[in-house]
C-alpha cells in the first residue's frame, strides 16, 4: 500500500463532485448560500486549481470534498463512491499549516503513519524520507513554534503526503508566506507532484501560481458560487518559471483568468 | 524567558532595568516595614519591624512542630487537588467537545461560581465533622471550577482545522480525543491549574483558621490565641513565601516539560 515517495503510488482516483452546494443557517442572520452549485470532475493525476472573488467559498468547496464539512446539497464522488467523511485517500494541506505543537517536525510527520499502516519500527525512517522529499534537513528535534513559514508549511505537505492520499487538498498553502518562499514552494511542490501521479485540487487567489501549476483552472463566480468556466492550461511540461513567463500563451491565459475574475469583482 | 527573547539586540539596558525596579520595589517595602514601627508611625506589637519578623522566622523553621503541621496540611492539600483534576479536568473537555456535556454542567458552575466557598466550611462540618473530609472537601470545592472552566475553554477553542488534519490522517473519535484534545488543550488546563493552586491553598489555609484542629493554619492560629505578634507575622510570612515557591515550581516545572509551549502559563 505504502510505497516510496519517488515512485508513483497509483493509478489515481476519479474525483467528480456533483451539483455540491452549501447553504450556511444561522438563527440570527437567516440563511447565506456560500455554494450555488460546483460541477467538477478531476482526472487521476491531474492538478486542477480553483480560482474565485474572495468569499466566493472556494474553501469551503475543498473542506466539503475533505469531508470535513457536509454539503447542502449535490455529492462528492470518489471513483463512483459518495464520500461521507474525511479519509485516508485525501490528504489536505492548510494555509495555516495547522502542525500539532506538541510534536517535533519528526513527530508531526510520524502521526498519520500509524493509521496509514506502517509498522512502528519503520515509521521514522519513513517520515525521515518524506521530510527529505520537501528538502527538510536536520531539524526534526524542532517544535513547530521554532519553525519559520516556509518551513512549517514543508513540515505540513511531508505530514500530508507520508499517508500517501491519492488526493491532495491544497487550501491556498503558500498565501502565507513571502514571495520568494512561495517561488520557491511551487516548484518544489511541481517537481513532488510529478514524480507521484496524485490528483491535486488547488486552491489560490493568485493567478499566476494557478497558470504555473495547474492542468486546469476552475473560475468560481461570486457568492453564491457557480463555475463560470474551466481553463485548460496547455503549457508544456516540465514547467520552468522562466520559460513560462516567457512563453507567448502565457499573458493570455493571465489576461483571460484575470478578466474572468475581474468582471465578478466589479460586478458585485 | 519570552521577556529576554522578545528584546531586541542592542536594547540589553532593558533587561537589566526589568531586575533593577522590581528589586528596588522590593528594597522599599521592607524599608517601610523596617523603619516604619522603629519610627513609632505604627505600633510594633501589630506591625512588627521586618528584620524581627526575618529572625523570628528562622526560630520557626527550627520548630519540629512547624514541620508536622506543615507535612499534615501539604497530604491534605495534596489530596484535594488531585481530586479537583481528576473530576475538573475531565468534565471541562466533556464540555467543550460535546454540546450536551455543555448544557448539562454549564448552569450548575454558573450557579455555584461566585458562590464564597468559605461560607460552605461550617455545613461541611456539621455534615462531616471536623475531621479530614470536611476539609479536603473545601480544597476541592474552592479550586475545582477554575480547573473545570479553564480545561473547557481549552478543549472549546481548539483549532478545527487541528481536528480536521487528524480525521484525514484517518483517526477517529477516541484516538483524536487522545491524540489530539488532550494535547491541544494542555496549555489552558496548565494556566487553570495555576490558579488552582492559588485558590487551593487559600482555601486550605482559611478552613485550617476556621476548623483549628491541625495543621498550619491552626498552628498559626493558636500564636495569634496567645498574642505572640511576632510569632503570627513569621509563621504568616512563612506560608506566603511557600506559596510563591509553590507556584514558581509549577511553572518551571511545566516550562520543563513541555518545551513545546508558547507564552507564559
Amino acid at each position: 500500500m505504502t510505497t516510496t515517495p519517488t515512485s508513483p503510488t497509483s493509478v489515481g482516483l476519479t474525483l467528480v463532485a456533483d451539483g455540491v452546494g452549501k447553504t450556511f443557517t444561522s438563527s440570527r442572520r437567516g440563511s447565506v448560500t456560500a455554494i450555488q452549485s460546483i460541477d467538477i470532475a478531476a482526472q487521476p493525476g491531474e492538478f486542477l486549481s480553483i480560482v474565485g472573488p474572495s468569499g466566493c467559498g472556494k474553501s469551503t468547496f475543498l473542506y466539503i470534498v475533505g469531508g470535513f464539512v457536509p454539503a447542502t446539497s449535490g455529492q462528492v464522488r470518489i471513483d463512483d463512491k459518495p464520500i461521507t467523511g474525511p479519509g485516508l485517500q485525501r490528504g489536505i494541506v492548510f494555509q495555516e499549516f495547522a502542525l500539532f505543537p506538541w510534536k517535533t517536525v519528526l513527530g508531526n510527520v510520524v502521526f498519520g503513519l500509524r493509521q496509514a499502516g506502517v509498522p512502528r519500527s519503520e515509521r521514522k525512517a519513513k517520515a525521515r524520507e518524506f521530510l527529505d522529499l520537501v528538502n527538510l534537513d536536520g531539524i526534526e528535534t524542532l517544535y513547530p513554534k521554532e519553525l519559520s513559514g516556509g518551513m512549517k508549511q514543508r513540515v505540513a505537505i511531508a505530514r500530508t503526503l507520508a499517508t500517501d492520499p491519492d488526493i491532495l487538498l491544497m487550501d491556498e498553502p503558500f498565501g502565507a508566506l513571502d514571495a520568494q518562499t512561495r517561488a520557491t514552494l511551487q516548484t518544489e511542490l511541481l517537481d513532488i507532484w510529478e514524480r507521484t501521479d496524485k490528483t491535486v485540487l488547488f486552491v489560490t487567489h493568485s493567478v499566476e501560481e494557478a497558470i504555473y501549476l495547474s492542468d486546469r483552472v476552475v473560475v468560481l463566480s461570486q457568492r453564491p458560487s457557480t463555475v463560470k468556466e474551466i481553463i485548460d492550461i496547455d503549457l508544456p511540461r516540465p514547467r520552468r518559471r522562466e520559460a513560462l513567463l516567457a512563453h507567448p500563451d502565457y499573458p493570455v491565459l493571465h489576461r483571460r483568468i484575470w478578466a474572468l475574475l475581474h468582471d465578478e469583482v466589479t460586478d458585485g | 524567558m519570552g521577556d529576554a527573547v522578545a528584546a531586541a539586540p542592542g536594547t540589553g539596558r532593558r533587561d537589566i532595568g526589568a531586575v533593577l525596579w522590581p528589586l528596588a520595589g522590593f528594597a522599599l517595602i521592607l524599608l517601610v516595614w523596617e523603619t516604619a514601627p522603629r519610627l513609632g508611625l505604627v505600633r510594633p506589637t501589630s506591625i512588627p519591624p521586618a528584620s524581627a519578623v526575618f529572625g523570628e522566622m528562622a526560630v520557626i523553621l527550627r520548630d519540629s512542630d512547624f514541620w508536622q503541621q506543615t507535612a499534615s496540611s501539604s497530604g491534605r492539600w495534596v489530596i484535594g487537588f488531585v481530586i479537583a483534576i481528576a473530576i475538573g479536568v475531565p468534565i471541562g473537555i466533556a464540555m467543550g467537545r460535546s454540546r450536551l456535556a455543555y448544557h448539562a454542567i454549564d448552569p450548575l458552575l454558573t450557579v455555584t461560581y461566585p458562590t464564597p466557598k468559605a461560607a460552605l466550611i461550617l455545613i461541611l462540618v456539621l455534615m462531616f465533622g471536623a475531621g479530614n473530609v470536611s476539609r479536603i472537601t473545601i480544597i476541592v470545592l474552592g479550586c475545582l471550577i477554575p480547573i473545570t472552566v479553564s480545561a473547557y475553554h481549552g478543549a472549546s477553542g481548539i483549532e478545527p482545522k487541528l481536528l480536521w488534519s487528524a480525521q484525514a490522517m484517518g483517526l477517529g473519535k477516541v484516538r483524536t480525543l487522545v491524540r489530539v484534545v488532550l494535547p491541544a488543550s494542555l496549555p489552558q488546563v496548565l494556566s487553570g491549574l495555576r490558579i488552582g493552586i492559588a485558590i487551593s491553598v487559600f482555601a486550605l489555609i482559611a478552613s485550617e483558621l476556621l476548623i483549628r484542629q491541625s495543621g498550619i493554619g491552626a498552628y498559626l492560629f493558636t500564636f495569634y490565641d496567645l498574642g505572640a505578634t511576632l510569632k503570627v507575622w513569621a509563621t504568616a510570612s512563612i506560608i506566603a513565601i511557600i506559596g510563591f515557591l509553590l507556584d514558581s515550581a509549577f511553572v518551571a516545572l511545566t516550562r520543563l516539560s513541555f518545551r513545546w509551549l508558547e507564552g507564559e502559563v
